[in-house]
């Protein structure tokens, strides 16, 4: 009897444990969004979107973000207006300082995978949100903003780099002979921005409380009007910056110049678009690095970015109040009731992106400040600079810069300038205007020529430029897997 | 606790006694006619190592049928019609069977270990083998080395197996050690052994223990008691490994706990108490000289000295920060078990107390442990055992800031390098806070003493068994399992401490808080039949066939928060705090479907041939892939036991050749690998935190695992009556479609995508020589010698691609690469001949590119002689893996003395000492190596050293990658067995008392704190880098362990 028993009980229990115990091989995770089961809702299409602008504020590494001192490595520190300081013991941000990078450079390799990255999840946006059935006025807007920032991420691309790989979907499979493609004639590239910005400019003129950042219409206008400038198309460059100054948009100067660059003013009349920064809302991988122009009251330690030299902070007249926002030279210190004042032989040091609202003041790695792509002091000078091309420097060009001039406690600028004087004056004004804003780099390389060349050859550390600098060099890795990408000249 | 015990004992141990006695009487009462009594003999059975009775043992007179069983303590009495001298024959399992002549009362016999291979049976998977019939690649952890005191059994395989390369990734108590097997297969994932403990399959994944950690990782296998192990046996080659199938790759380490033995019931009580030092400290600059090292570099920069020569001499030594964290340590250990059994139950249970202080304040290991095992064979043909284990460690790991631009805490090290400068405390005692060289306020002891940083893991592990003999020969067995695991996470910086900018711990965040939370279940169920059948004792036939099915799941969850009122309730209330931040959490689960078979065939125990095979379905793998088929074989030949060899038996015991060949796998990647998944990230609109969601991986529906196919020859030689014993190895390894993130273009916005690709040769020879020495009564000498080669080659790294930078978050660029043809994880940096010198710039030697240098700066060589230093001089500098590895073990016993000493070394590894190029890079902030002071000055232009600049860029030279190689002192421990008298008293049957000393003696030209060590933990392309890793220590203790 008791023999049975066991058999029966042994029996059953292999039965029910093979039984029940056959694990089922197939996967379906509950933590983790599989591409089957997404692009259903508005919300997946809002998200898909969301995620697009992510790419400009954060690095999924932790790197350093593409607007939060990533492309400004690129486009200030490799400019006449910036350079290392002692600090920094990156060689690959020391180089880029020097003008004396290669192309196994990796700042400029996280560049164009940056940019790259934000492209892709802009094609997979373009190209999913159109089967998903929602509400076609948000469908058609949340394609435009992917258009814009895919405009935007390209126009950086073609720009920093000539002819580059146009890529305008999500790759299928990992079959390398198919991922591998050649560089896009730089035209082309154009072609295609100046068709997505187009679409964008559709985009609604503004946005409110929790969509307060994203792109607008006026933003494509405007980023329309600079790729025009860029290619010297000033009747097109001309109808677009009168469409964002006339067309009812409502931007206008600030009246503090400070105001830019606070947290408290953020998104406000000025800025046509910003890259968004916060403090302390618990996300991951969000730092806006430039902060840290501070970061101690410690006088005997240096920021991570210093002016390239003395003549840059000597370029602002005494009663130029950017030079104030543009560099400090003391910082109050809080604890102690103390200015402490930073002098040595790289100060006055970079002040824009210093979030003043923090509390410690030295933790700047969490700053709130926005980071300014396109903003209307910029439209203004593109406007006086098209005008001159032109038709030399006429009244309004004159009016559009003396705006500017005039906001930061300046003179108007002499009248009766040649027109390339009135040029010459434009692009100082940029550059005092705009520091550490991303746009000394491609100022000068679109004047084309040896500009770049001759503005680096005044600062000590860069003399040993040439024009191949002109252009970034293509990633070394890049061209070493993909031998159907050629390297621009001299790399 | 001991009276405790010792006063239960005595009733006990009487009774038992009493009732033995009274078994024998009437059994010899029932089955012999009255006798003539001609002799009374006492005596006694113990064995000849250990001085142990051996209860239980049949001791019979040769040529009668009078036998008796030897009682508890060992002792018998023949009362007996046979006069003196007559020879009587003492047999019990597991020792060699004696013959002793008698010549009068008392006698005391000391019984031997059985090492005769022929009837020894080894552990294998899913089985036990007979040695002799062994075709593959199996060694087992020497007795001796199982008994020394450890916190975690991978101590235990240090040095004391061939061909298992063990390192000890920091000295921090509880943390992680890496064990290799025959070399790394893989370059991306799972180098490490399956571990198979009482046939629970758990692969080691640290990643579970270690939820939201900060600092060095928490080992998940320190929650096992070394004590509870009753061996540990390792399969290396693949006719051993293949039964394993998809996780056989790394090998697999089988670890067997004890149970109790028919016939006794012990009552054993261990314990030993140590004290913990700090091996070795760095030469650093004390105030003095860090001060005129920061009026050179003023002087470098063109700016004024900050210090004259006045208060020079004024600050003295200044504060001696490396040493004021450090502390002596004690050790504690105490553990307790039962064991027993009868004729039909074997069990055991015990429990266990570890506490092992940190040499560096408010750090430390402690393990609450018990265990029970139980077998009981409920009929002749059934039986059913169970082993239960549940644990309790709690680690406190050094936390404090973290340092530079190193992702990882690294609070030793920003201790090492605080100026000497500034005060440590107050004169009121307090911490002092104002270092004005340092970018923040903060005192790096305060933190490590202030900052809670504690991790504790829960482990049940326990599985059930029923086996059935359906058949004489044929038996079912079917076991189920659990494998839980609990891993908890406490982490508090104070508002008060601090870090450097960039960090978000301690007075950055006002108080931080961050508490983990994660669960592991593993569950898994097996069913085999076993065949075993002898046709005419001349057909051995063993086929075993098998379905398994292991099922895990993993959970955790990470919440933290900023900006405290006050520190009073930390992590254990993160609603007090102002600020929190996004908390995480994740789910995984997997399975793993496996079918397996072995047929084992022996002729006349001299042919063997093995051949098994194993079918696994991975759920984590490609849906086109899921099914891996692993199979191997096996030969040996016994060539001892043929006619021919009869004439040398005298001399060569035992020879045996082996053959093995056979495929295994590695399928470790995390769940959810092949599938395109999507993640989650953030951005802003009107200052709100918005989500986004976008791909980070492109679908791999063809993911599988790697394939290793490895081909094994070896040779097992016995000489003199096995006194002399040799086994040798040699073999070869090809793992193919490595599991590698292979680079893609950029532009596709993907950085790489995990594919099959590329492959690892291993290539290696392994040697162990166990030798009895001396062999007599009172004066005994075995030595265990172990050695160990292995070269580590990659083969391929897929189409188009030579080489690879891993990231390696060093502060500079990665001083490691993996490139074809070198070792997986080779060095990678410039040569150095001395300095510039102004001779040198006249002639226009190469000098970096981009970087101006001066005299006195370092002089690179141009490898590529194009002129100019760029990365193309860069080139490989050795690897972290060891040309080979050995050990030497000799054990001494004299009379009831017993001495053990167990060298162990490595030769022809490589450190990256990154933390000596931290200290030899000249700051105004940082602190800086002794080697500094003979740097190159205008005045002292014969220096070695480059001059000072500031901050200069650090670059990887031959100067940083160190040689690794060392010979250690392990451990060195007297023993002494007290004999039969002072035992009874106490009413013990064995008392052992001894002094043990751990790490006595490192040998060594590195130039860090150890030579053994990994800062990046178990990571297979980063080994043997060098940030200043928990120092390592030196422990005296003094152990006693008694058995009633």
């Amino acid at each position: 009897m008791k023999k049975i028993a066991i058999y029966i009980i042994l029996a059953s229990a292999t039965v029910t444990i093979a039984l029940s115990g056959c694990n089922k091989l197939n996967e379906n995770p509950t933590s983790v969004i599989v591409t089957t089961q997404f692009f259903k809702t508005a919300s997946d299409a809002t998200s898909a979107v969301n995620a697009i602008y992510g790419t400009l504020n954060s690095d999924p590494a932790g790197d350093f973000p593409l607007y939060g001192r990533q492309l400004n490595l690129l486009v200030e520190n490799a400019s006449d207006n910036q350079v290392y300081s002692p600090s920094n013991t990156n060689p690959d941000v020391r180089a880029l300082g020097t003008a004396t990078y290669i192309s196994s450079n990796s700042r400029v390799q996280k560049v164009w995978q940056q940019i790259y990255y934000g492209i892709n999840r802009a094609n997979i946006a373009i190209d999913n949100i159109p089967n998903i059935s929602i509400d076609t006025a948000l469908r058609a807007r949340l394609i435009r903003e992917s258009k814009f920032i895919r405009g935007l991420l390209y126009f950086n691309l073609v720009r920093l780099w000539g002819d580059v790989p146009l890529v305008l979907h999500n790759p299928e499979s990992l079959d390398l002979s198919k991922l591998f493609v050649k560089r896009t004639a730089a035209e082309d590239v154009y072609t295609q921005i100046i068709s997505d910005l187009t679409d964008a400019t559709n985009l609604p003129k503004s946005f409110t409380g929790t969509d307060l950042g994203r792109a607008t219409g006026g933003a494509a206008h405007t980023l329309l009007a600079k790729v025009y400038l860029t290619r010297k198309d000033y009747s097109k460059a001309l109808t677009e910056l009168n469409t964002v100054i006339n067309g009812g948009y409502g931007y206008a100067l600030f009246t503090n110049y400070k105001d830019v660059f606070q947290k408290a003013t953020k998104n406000g009349v000025e800025h046509i678009f910003s890259v968004q920064f916060e403090t302390n809302l618990g996300e991951l991988n969000s730092a806006q690095n430039l902060s840290q122009s501070f970061t101690s009251f410690n006088t005997g330690t240096f920021p991570i970015d210093i002016p390239a030299d003395s003549s840059v902070s000597k370029l602002f007249a005494k009663t130029d109040t950017r030079r104030a926002v543009t560099f400090y030279d003391s910082v109050y210190n809080a604890a102690t009731g103390k200015y402490v004042v930073f002098k040595n032989a790289y100060t006055p040091y970079f002040n824009k992106f210093v979030d003043y609202s923090l509390s410690p003041l030295t933790i700047q790695s969490q700053s709130a400040v926005n980071y300014p792509v396109l903003r209307y002091a910029d439209v203004l000078l593109m406007y006086a600079e098209v005008v001159n091309e032109l038709s030399g420097p006429t009244g309004d060009a004159y009016v559009a810069i003396n705006k500017v001039r005039t906001r930061a406690n300046v003179a108007n600028l002499t009248t009766g300038l040649t027109q390339q004087a009135f040029r010459d004056s434009v692009f100082l004004e940029r550059r005092k205007e705009l520091m550490q804003e991303g746009h000394r780099w491609f100022d000068l390389v679109r004047q084309g020529g040896t500009t770049l060349v001759d503005a680096l050859h005044k600062i000590p550390q860069k003399t040993g430029v040439d024009t191949k600098y002109n252009l970034f060099p293509i990633p070394q890795v890049e061209v070493l897997l993909n031998n159907q990408l050629t390297q621009n000249p001299g790399y | 606790m001991e009276i405790y015990i010792h006063e239960k004992s005595i009733p006990f141990k009487f009774l038992f006694v009493l009732f033995l006695s009274v078994v024998t009487l009437s059994a010899s009462a029932q089955t012999e006619p009255p006798p003539t009594i001609n002799s009374h003999l006492e005596g006694k059975v113990i064995d000849s190592l250990t001085k142990q009775p051996i209860a239980g043992a049949i001791i019979k007179i040769l040529g009668t049928t009078h036998a008796v069983a030897a009682a508890q303590n060992g002792s018998f009495s023949f009362i007996t019609g046979q006069k003196f001298p007559y020879t009587l024959i003492i047999s019990f399992i597991g020792y060699r069977t004696k013959e002793v002549v008698a010549n009068g009362s008392p006698i005391t016999i000391q019984l031997a270990e059985s090492v005769s291979q022929l009837n020894d049976v080894v552990v294998v998977g899913y089985g036990t083998q007979k040695k002799s019939d062994i075709t593959g690649s199996i060694a087992s952890v020497p007795k001796n080395i199982l008994n020394q005191p450890a916190a975690g059994f991978d101590n235990l395989l240090q040095g004391s197996v061939s061909g298992v390369a063990v390192t000890q990734n920091s000295g921090q108590p509880g943390s992680t050690a890496t064990i290799r097997i025959r070399g790394g297969n893989s370059i991306s994932f799972g180098n490490s052994p399956l571990y198979v403990i009482d046939g629970f399959i758990v692969y080691n994944n640290n990643d579970n223990a270690n939820i939201g950690s900060i600092g060095t990782s928490v080992n998940a296998l320190s929650t096992i008691n070394p004590s509870d192990i009753e061996s540990i046996e390792v399969l290396k080659d693949a006719s051993a490994t293949a039964i394993y199938g998809s996780h056989g790759a790394n090998g697999v380490v089988i670890i067997t706990t004890k149970r109790g033995k028919k016939g006794t019931n012990n009552v054993s009580f261990n314990t030993y108490y140590g004290t913990q030092r700090v091996a070795k400290k760095l030469d650093l600059l004390n105030a003095g000289q860090w001060a005129s090292l920061v009026n050179d570099i003023n002087t470098s920069d063109g700016v004024a000295k900050t210090f004259t020569n006045a208060q020079i001499t004024a600050l003295g030594s200044g504060s001696d920060w490396q040493s004021s964290a450090l502390r002596s340590a004690p050790v504690l250990n105490d553990e307790l078990s039962v064991s027993g059994g009868d004729e039909k139950s074997r069990y055991l249970i015990s429990g266990n107390y570890f506490n092992q202080k940190g040499t560096i304040l408010n750090t430390g290991f402690k393990r609450y442990s018990a265990r029970a095992n139980y077998e009981r064979n409920v009929s002749e043909k059934f039986k059913i055992s169970t082993n239960i284990f549940g644990s309790q460690s709690i680690e406190n790991k050094l936390a404090g800031s973290s340092y530079n631009s190193i992702n990882f805490s690294n609070a030793f090290a920003s201790l090492i390098l605080t100026s000497p400068v500034a005060p440590i405390k107050n004169a009121d005692g307090s911490y002092n806070i104002s270092n004005p060289y340092n970018a923040s306020t903060t005192n790096p002891l305060q933190d490590i003493t202030a900052t809670t940083n504690t991790t504790t893991l829960t482990r049940i592990l326990g599985n059930v068994a029923g086996e059935y003999k359906l058949l004489n020969d044929l038996t079912l067995k079917v076991t189920a399992g659990i494998d839980l695991l609990n891993a908890s996470q406490q982490y508090y910086a104070p508002s008060f401490t601090g870090s450097p900018a960039g960090s978000s711990t301690g007075y950055a965040a006002s108080g931080y808080a961050s508490i983990g939370s994660g669960h592991t279940l593993s569950w898994l169920n097996e069913n085999t039949l076993n065949y075993d059948h002898a046709f005419n004792k001349t057909h051995f036939l063993t086929v075993l066939a098998g379905y398994t099915t292991q099922y895990t799941k993993d959970d955790a969850v990470v919440a933290s928060a900023q900006k405290f009122p006050n520190d009073l309730t930390s992590f254990d209330n993160l609603s007090y705090a102002g600020v929190s931040n996004l908390p995480t959490s994740s789910a995984h689960n997997s399975a793993l479907n496996s079918y397996l078979a072995r047929v084992n065939y022996s002729y006349q125990h001299k042919y063997n041939l093995t051949v098994s095979g194993r079918a696994d379905g991975s759920s984590k793998l490609g849906a086109n892939n899921k099914w891996g088929y692993f199979p191997s074989a096996g030969l040996s030949w016994n060539t001892n036991r043929e006619d021919f060899f009869k004439p040398l038996s005298n001399t060569i015991s035992n020879l045996k050749l082996r053959l093995s060949a056979g495929q295994t796998g590695n399928s470790e990647v995390p769940p959810y690998s092949s599938l395109a998944a999507l993640s989650p990230t953030n951005y802003y609109f009107g200052s709100k935190l918005v989500t986004g969601i976008s791909p980070v991986q492109i679908a791999n529906p063809n993911l599988k695992w790697e394939t290793t196919t490895q081909y094994d020859g070896g040779l097992d030689i016995g000489l003199f009556n096995d006194r002399v014993n040799l086994v040798f190895d040699a073999y070869y390894k090809k793992t193919s479609d490595l599991l590698l993130y292979v680079p893609l273009p950029l532009y596709t916005g993907y950085a790489s995508a995990l594919e099959n690709v590329g492959s690892v040769s291993n290539k290696g020879i392994e040697l162990a020589l166990n030798t009895d020495n001396i062999k007599g009564e009172t004066f005994s000498w075995k030595t265990n010698i172990v050695f160990a080669l292995n070269r580590n080659k990659v083969l391929n790294l897929g189409q188009g691609i030579q080489s690879y930078f891993p990231v390696a978050a060093t502060g500079q660029l990665s001083p490691v690469i993996v490139k074809v043809g070198l070792p997986v994880g080779t060095f990678w940096g410039y040569n150095t001949n001395g300095l510039l010198t102004a001779d040198d710039l006249a002639k226009g030697v190469p000098t970096l590119a981009g970087v101006p240098q001066k005299v006195g700066d370092t002089k690179y060589v141009d490898t590529n002689h194009d002129g100019v230093i760029t990365t193309a001089d860069k080139h490989s500098l050795g690897s972290a893996q060891p040309k080979f590895t050995g050990s030497i073990t000799n054990t001494f016993t004299y009379g009831r003395f017993d001495l053990s000493v167990f060298f162990q070394g490595s030769y022809g590894s490589k450190n990256f000492n990154l933390l000596q190029q931290t200290l030899e890079r000249p700051t105004l902030s940082n602190n800086a190596s002794a080697t500094l002071l003979n740097r190159w000055t205008p005045d002292n232009t014969t220096g070695t050293v480059a001059r000072a600049t500031n901050s200069p860029v650090p670059q990887v030279t031959d100067r940083y990658i160190e040689n690794g190689s060392y010979l250690k002192l392990k451990n060195a421990s007297l023993g002494y067995s007290f004999s039969g008298g002072a035992l009874s008293k106490i009413h013990a049957k064995n008392l052992r008392v001894y002094l043990s000393a751990q790490n006595l003696v490192t040998i060594t030209k590195y130039k860090g704190l150890d030579p053994e060590v990994s800062f990046y933990d178990n990571d297979n392309t980063k080994q043997g880098i060098d940030y200043g890793t928990y120092p390592s220590v030196r422990t005296f203790l003094a152990g006693l362990a008694v058995t009633f």
